[in-house]
């Protein structure tokens, strides 16, 4: 049977989100090294001095590109892809997404020249009073602005399938596509409302201050289920793609996999708190209220964990796996986007468990902002996601672009250098941070580094090395691929995993959107409305900016 | 639309199970350090305006330093401030050991953080806002306090010390 | 409607088993490590 044909001009306008979107990643990933460099006293930002002045601006041209730019970008492009495949239909109106992709990238440039002018150097949480350009807020709220649109593109398309389709079950693909694309459109208004009613008219100069408490909560209200934009993305490719390309496997779960996405849906914004714990200005009962929800949302995590890898045991045992884990090793690993996807499921689990410690409450007195936390999300978006995103354009580029994918060997090197790369950043920089070391600093110059963190400051500049090489080797398997000579003969075929019961027989209220959207709502109304009503009561804008860098 | 019921894998339902249980047990471990031996994270403690807050003579923090209360019980009052050089005020503190000591910190400028090494007085320091923790020095030694929050350039130089004699 | 193989049906995740309780035990034993740092450390009121 012959796969869902999508127009080259469906596949040139996803493909436009990747170039921007692997771009991003080129510049970001430079400056990664660089960081991890000088904590290991090797410091090459003195050298950098006519283009970048300082460590931390380098540190925000990472943080900005690789977190929000790379991420978004790829997340939107490939959510569109999903789909369009997946309910076998075009763009409702493909030209409001074209609206929402320029929106995008015209916000792209305009926090991009700020930045490289070194006058929006505030890291990519941008909390105030460290005061940028007004452009930089401008850009960013393109580029939010933009996703919504290319969201509302998304959710026309899918109610247009379903008004010809009113009693079939919706694909899982495209089920869990849009939920992602509604979950981001609920949690960004944390950000909106930050940027819009302070930061943008205080750096235009039409209010005098902010209130610097206000502000962090409004950021991590969308801060936290902005992990979950991330992350949702990479779960459809390990739910319902990832076990058809290790082995032939079938989704183990359609109905679990449904529930875990509404429970991420209700559970991931109204447990911001989780990120404010040691802030001055919340009080405790909302923090534990938050730190109970944070439990909550580990549920369909867990839910994921076990789907996953029952999906993929059961490709092994198609592969003649035998034995309690030796079924692993028949995974087709020789696949660089299995590797790649399979190794970044791997380092998920550390992952979790570094995200689970942090998030427990009080427990966060020993890690905040200690460099366990970027040690943390090194494992979780630097690679559950990014590496995963990775494996999936060594077959989403080809599929684009009709070239093959340009030795694949290289790339399967790619994904394993990513992985042991990781594996010794992210294990230094957790200990290193248990110790005490502090995140966001530039450790190989600070006073106060006690001889005990020597080592592990070292290690963190070894995996940078490698990770170097590793995201050299992507791109250059990226570049190598979109000018490929040899094409593909067929169209590449798009792995979808069939789910082991028909999901005809998932019960109806796992694929019903209103009453999961109300209760999302309610919930967030219930434990933020009394702490952001009582803030806002009392806002005081008493916070002047600053430009200290 | 009939009514269908969700089929769940055995294996699956019991790890469910599991992890229902494990993550009640955690949030129990969590509730009895907090409620039960006091191991709590920061409350709003007083709101105070930034721009005055480090000259206003009212203000604890246009004399910050170490005050004793009681016998073996310390108020210490901390101005952090990236402006004009990146440093807490005091920068050094001497107490004994066994001393209780409750940290008010607040900041003039920017957004700072208050890590004292090895314990659990680690928090946020905002403009406009006052943290509070109270721990106790139970060992003699030099403790460290780092800025865990960037706060500019200079941020990578911004401590202080506190000297616990015997 | 997809269509079901027998072995489906006989499909026994022991193997899933086996990983998630390798995963459990570290995850335990990380979380109780640090959270032992934290009482070890003591009141904060």
């Amino acid at each position: 049977m012959k796969q869902y044909q999508l127009s080259t001009g469906e596949k040139k306008f996803i493909g436009s989100h990747l170039l921007v979107a692997i771009l991003a990643l080129a510049v970001g990933s430079l400056f990664g090294p660089l960081q991890a460099f000088e904590h290991a006293g090797w410091d090459f930002y003195p050298y950098l001095k006519p283009f970048i002045k300082s460590y931390y601006q380098g540190l925000t041209v990472h943080g900005v590109l690789n977190a929000l730019v790379w991420t978004t970008f790829f997340i939107m492009g490939f959510l569109t892809f999903n789909v369009t495949f997946a309910l076998k239909r075009p763009l409702k109106n493909p030209t409001l997404n074209k609206v929402g992709f320029w929106l995008m990238v015209v916000g792209v440039v305009a926090a991009a020249i700020p930045i490289l002018a070194n006058e929006a150097t505030v890291l990519f949480t941008f909390y105030p009073p460290l005061k940028a350009n007004w452009a930089f807020y401008v850009g960013l709220t393109l580029v939010v602005v933009g996703s919504w649109v290319e969201g509302w593109g998304l959710f026309m398309t899918f109610a247009g399938w379903r008004k010809e389709n009113p009693n079939v079950r919706s694909p899982f693909v495209a089920f869990a596509s849009i939920l992602t694309a509604l979950l981001w459109q609920i949690c960004t208004l944390g950000v909106a409302v930050e940027i819009l009613t302070m930061l943008l008219p205080w750096s235009l100069g039409l209010i005098e201050g902010v209130d610097p408490q206000l502000a962090r909560t409004y950021f991590w209200f969308t801060g936290h289920p902005l992990v979950y934009f991330w992350l949702l993305p990479a779960y459809i490719s390990w739910y319902a793609m990832l076990p058809k390309q290790a082995g032939n496997g079938k989704m183990f779960s359609d109905s679990l996999a449904r529930l875990s996405f509404w429970i991420f849906l209700v559970l991931s914004t109204p447990l911001g708190f989780h990120h404010q714990y040691v802030d001055p200005g919340v009080p405790p009962v909302w923090k534990f209220i938050h730190s109970m929800l944070t439990f909550g949302v580990f549920f369909p995590s867990m839910m994921t964990a076990f789907t996953v890898v029952a999906s993929l045991e059961h490709a092994g045992r198609k592969q003649g796996g035998k034995g309690a884990l030796a079924w692993i090793g028949k995974l087709n690993w020789s696949d660089p986007s299995v590797a790649a996807q399979l190794l970044a499921g791997i380092l998920f689990f550390f992952g979790g468990i570094g995200g689970l410690t942090n998030a427990s409450y009080n427990v966060n007195l020993v890690l905040h902002n200690t460099a366990f936390i970027p040690g943390h999300f090194h494992l979780t978006v630097a690679t559950a996601v990014t590496l995963s995103f990775m494996g999936i354009s060594y077959w989403l580029l080809p599929y684009l672009t009709g070239r093959k994918l340009w030795n694949p060997k290289w790339a399967v090197a790619q994904a394993w250098t990513w992985f042991i790369g990781m594996i010794i950043f992210s294990n230094a920089m957790h200990i290193v941070g248990l110790l005490g070391a502090p995140r966001r600093v530039p450790l190989g110059l600070a006073p106060y580094v006690p001889a005990e963190w020597n080592s592990r400051l070292f290690q963190v500049g070894v995996g940078g090395a490698i990770l170097f090489v590793s995201g050299a080797l992507y791109l250059t398997v990226m570049l190598k691929t979109a000018l490929n000579k040899e094409k593909v003969t067929e169209e590449v075929e798009v792995p979808m995993a069939e789910a082991m019961q028909d999901p005809a027989l998932t019960p109806d209220w796992l694929d019903r959107w209103a009453p999961w959207i109300y209760g999302s709502l309610a919930l967030i109304v219930l434990v933020y409305g009394p702490v952001l009503f009582d803030m806002i009561k009392n806002i005081a804008l008493t916070s002047p900016g600053f430009r200290v860098w | 639309m009939s009514a269908k019921n969700m089929h769940i894998n055995v294996y699956e339902r019991n790890w469910m199970i599991f992890s229902a249980i494990m993550l009640v047990l955690f949030a129990t471990a969590v509730s009895v350090a907090a409620f039960g031996m006091g191991i709590q994270v920061p409350a709003p403690e007083q709101r105070v305006d930034p721009r005055t807050v480090a000259t206003d003579p009212n203000s604890p923090w246009s004399n910050p330093g170490l005050r004793e209360v009681s016998p073996g019980r310390y108020d210490a009052y901390i101005l952090a401030h990236a402006i004009p050089n990146w440093e807490y005020l005091p920068k050094e503190i001497t107490v004994p050991v066994g001393s209780r000591v409750s940290f008010y910190v607040t900041s003039s400028d920017v957004q700072h953080g208050f890590n004292i090494q090895n314990t659990n007085a680690n928090f946020m320091v905002l403009p406009g806002q006052v943290s509070k923790l109270t721990i106790t020095f139970k060992n003699p030694g030099t403790y460290n306090f780092i800025c865990t929050e960037y706060c500019g350039v200079g941020h990578g130089v911004m401590y202080g010390a506190i000297i616990v004699t015997p | 409607m997809a269509k079901k193989d027998k072995d489906d049906d006989e499909f026994r995740p022991t193997g899933t088993i086996a990983v998630l309780t390798i995963f459990v035990i570290t995850l335990i034993a990380i979380w109780t490590t640090i959270y032992m740092i934290l009482v070890g450390r003591g009141s904060t009121l």
